[in-house]
């Protein structure tokens, strides 16, 4: 079903009707459908309605718009539309050298960026064969894990906020802003750190950072249970969550899910324990994984991360090797030609990366697998039968940032 | 069935299949409980300025390499590939964005449309053929670029244009 041109109602005369003409931003998109799926999806039954959500809407994280195909107060169907965000950092990647791809991939994810400009940081590391000191591999893991505990803390913010509740999200950013600033003590930015770089960090831990570490770790797991208190029997936070948006695993598996969701639905898959990298090896921690595969098991399963996190944190602090923190590398960088995939296990899931050299200082091909990318399809699959108010919260549980999703 | 033996660096196997045999291939990994590869870690198109690449990353319970599947020669003119969304629903996202960024046709999707470019755009972004404007980042070691180099398009010859991969 296509429209060419949308008829309006006339203000003046409700005899009389207007003819405008169709843009892109109709219900109905004003060209032939492109596939299959988009025919069927703007093919409207009796009572059936298009909304459109976004995609300036303050629950959909950022700017994705998703098209709700409802029947009633129920949604029948969905189909987010992405590329607001697009800035296409692939291609700006492969028209700058190795050293620009690290900050160009660091606002990908936004609330985690130590994990996405981690990305060609690794991949030009494996390209290069190189060996990273091991001060330096301490201090990435110390900042990764950091960086996963502010990540989960805003998201159980996010969620009830997408809920209605406004004050978790008061507590979270508490906890968020002590990480923040700790980071920034450490890397000299908020948000988009900066610090990692091909062969190491950019330098060493400092005495602000540490004493602000001390003092965040002296109430982290406390804080961590306070803020849990205040959510987990609430009665209005449970019967929105619990049996909401539920998962199974084969379905998570066939979704290419990774990360919370796909853990929450019982499958330990995590990149830090599956295909190890970096120091953790070394470390002691365990996956939690949940059974249920629903909104609330998603959201038990942050907190479980969180305290993860944190006995990783005191591990590291403990272990923590002296040494220098950067390699003796050049500061032109010519990889061999060759391929390379790395992946890590962010705080939304598997942050992947393959690099493709051509021996030139600049990548020849930097692919940025993003999690939550992969992980926002499953709303097409959680939420036909649900109510409209619903989609938020599963959409919130599934955590996406569009930072990545529209790269 | 493979184009090249399989290579195996560091921590990743590398096996190359042609079009035909790409979903013979990855139906048996997927399926056969001795690969039970089940997890699609990524799904990308290559431009290698000669020629198509779609590549899937794979990982399995079973091994402790990840699995790159490299399916090869895909000519740039016309490239096909019998799509995966019947074994990975997800890989539905990976495909349209390997549509919208290179123009490689996925039979069998359903939901083949652009994913990040507006409906109405029509040249695909990540080919080796598409240049971006001149003031873009540049590299202090690349000297001159290609881009620079021939400003006029076209009057280039197409051997400077496209960047290739010396990579075989």
């Amino acid at each position: 079903m296509t429209a060419d041109a949308t008829r309006i109602r006339s203000l003046d005369d409700p005899t009389l009707f207007v003819d405008t003409p169709a843009t892109i931003y109709d219900a109905v998109p004003p060209y032939p459908p492109r596939s299959e799926r988009e025919a069927e999806f703007y093919h409207l039954r009796d009572g059936e309605l298009l909304i459109n959500l976004g995609p300036q809407h303050p629950s959909t994280h950022g700017v994705l718009r998703v098209v709700l195909k409802i029947d009633g107060e129920r949604v029948v169907d969905l189909d987010p539309v992405l590329g607001y965000l697009h800035r296409g950092v692939e291609k700006i990647c492969e028209n700058g050298d190795w050293h620009h791809a690290i900050s160009n991939c660091d606002p990908l994810e936004y609330v985690a960026s130590m994990f996405s400009e981690a990305m060609p940081v690794l991949a030009c590391e494996k390209l290069l064969d190189l060996e990273v000191p091991r001060r330096a591999e301490y201090i990435r893991v110390l900042a990764w894990e950091l960086n996963r505990i502010a990540s989960h803390a805003l998201f159980v913010g996010w969620l009830a906020l997408d809920l209605g509740g406004l004050t978790p999200i008061l507590y979270s950013f508490i906890e968020r802003d002590e990480i923040v600033e700790m980071l920034a003590a450490l890397t000299g930015q908020r948000l988009l750190f900066n610090y990692l770089r091909i062969g190491g960090v950019n330098g060493d831990l400092n005495h602000e950072f540490m004493s602000r570490l001390g003092d965040w770790m002296s109430h982290a797991a406390e804080q961590l249970d306070n803020n849990q208190k205040l959510l987990n029997e609430n009665e209005i936070f449970v019967r929105r969550t619990k049996g909401l948006g539920t998962l199974d695993r084969e379905t998570a598996l066939r979704l290419c899910m990774t990360g919370p969701p796909l853990r929450a639905t019982g499958i330990p898959y995590d990149v830090r324990r599956a295909h190890p990298y970096s120091v953790y090896p070394e470390l002691e921690f365990r996956i939690p994984t949940r059974e249920e595969g629903d909104s609330y098991a998603r959201y038990q399963l942050h907190l479980d991360e969180a305290r993860e996190s944190i006995h990783i944190i005191d591990q590291v602090l403990h272990q923590m090797p002296d040494g220098p923190v950067m390699a003796q590398i050049p500061r032109l960088i010519r990889p061999r030609p060759g391929r390379a995939w790395i992946a890590i296990e962010s705080p939304r899931g598997q942050y992947g990366c393959f690099a493709i050299s051509d021996g030139s200082d600049q990548p020849f091909r930097l692919r940025i697998r993003d999690p939550s990318y992969f992980n926002l399809q499953a709303v097409g699959v959680l939420t036909p039968g649900n109510l409209i108010a619903d989609t938020m919260a599963i959409m919130a549980s599934l955590d996406p940032i569009m930072g990545g999703i529209d790269k | 069935m493979l184009l090249s033996p399989p290579r195996a660096r560091r921590d990743t196997t590398e096996i190359r299949v042609s079009t035909a045999h790409a979903s013979d291939v990855m139906r048996t990994l997927h399926d056969d409980p001795e690969f039970g590869f089940d997890i699609l870690a990524d799904v990308c198109g290559v431009d290698t300025g000669d020629h198509m690449q779609v590549v899937y990353h794979l990982w399995s319970a079973a091994s402790p390499d990840w699995l790159r599947v490299i399916v090869d020669e895909l000519p740039r003119d016309d490239p096909r590939v019998p799509s995966v969304t019947f074994l990975w629903k997800g890989a539905e996202w990976g495909e349209r964005e390997a549509y919208d960024m290179f123009g490689i046709i996925f039979e069998g999707n359903r939901d083949l449309r652009r994913i990040y470019m507006p409906p109405d755009y029509e040249s695909f972004p990540l080919r080796k053929d598409f240049y971006l404007a001149d003031d873009a980042p540049r590299s202090p070691g690349q000297g001159f670029r290609h881009m620079e180099r021939v400003h006029d398009p076209s009057t280039a010859t197409p051997d400077l244009l496209i960047r290739r991969s010396k990579l075989r």
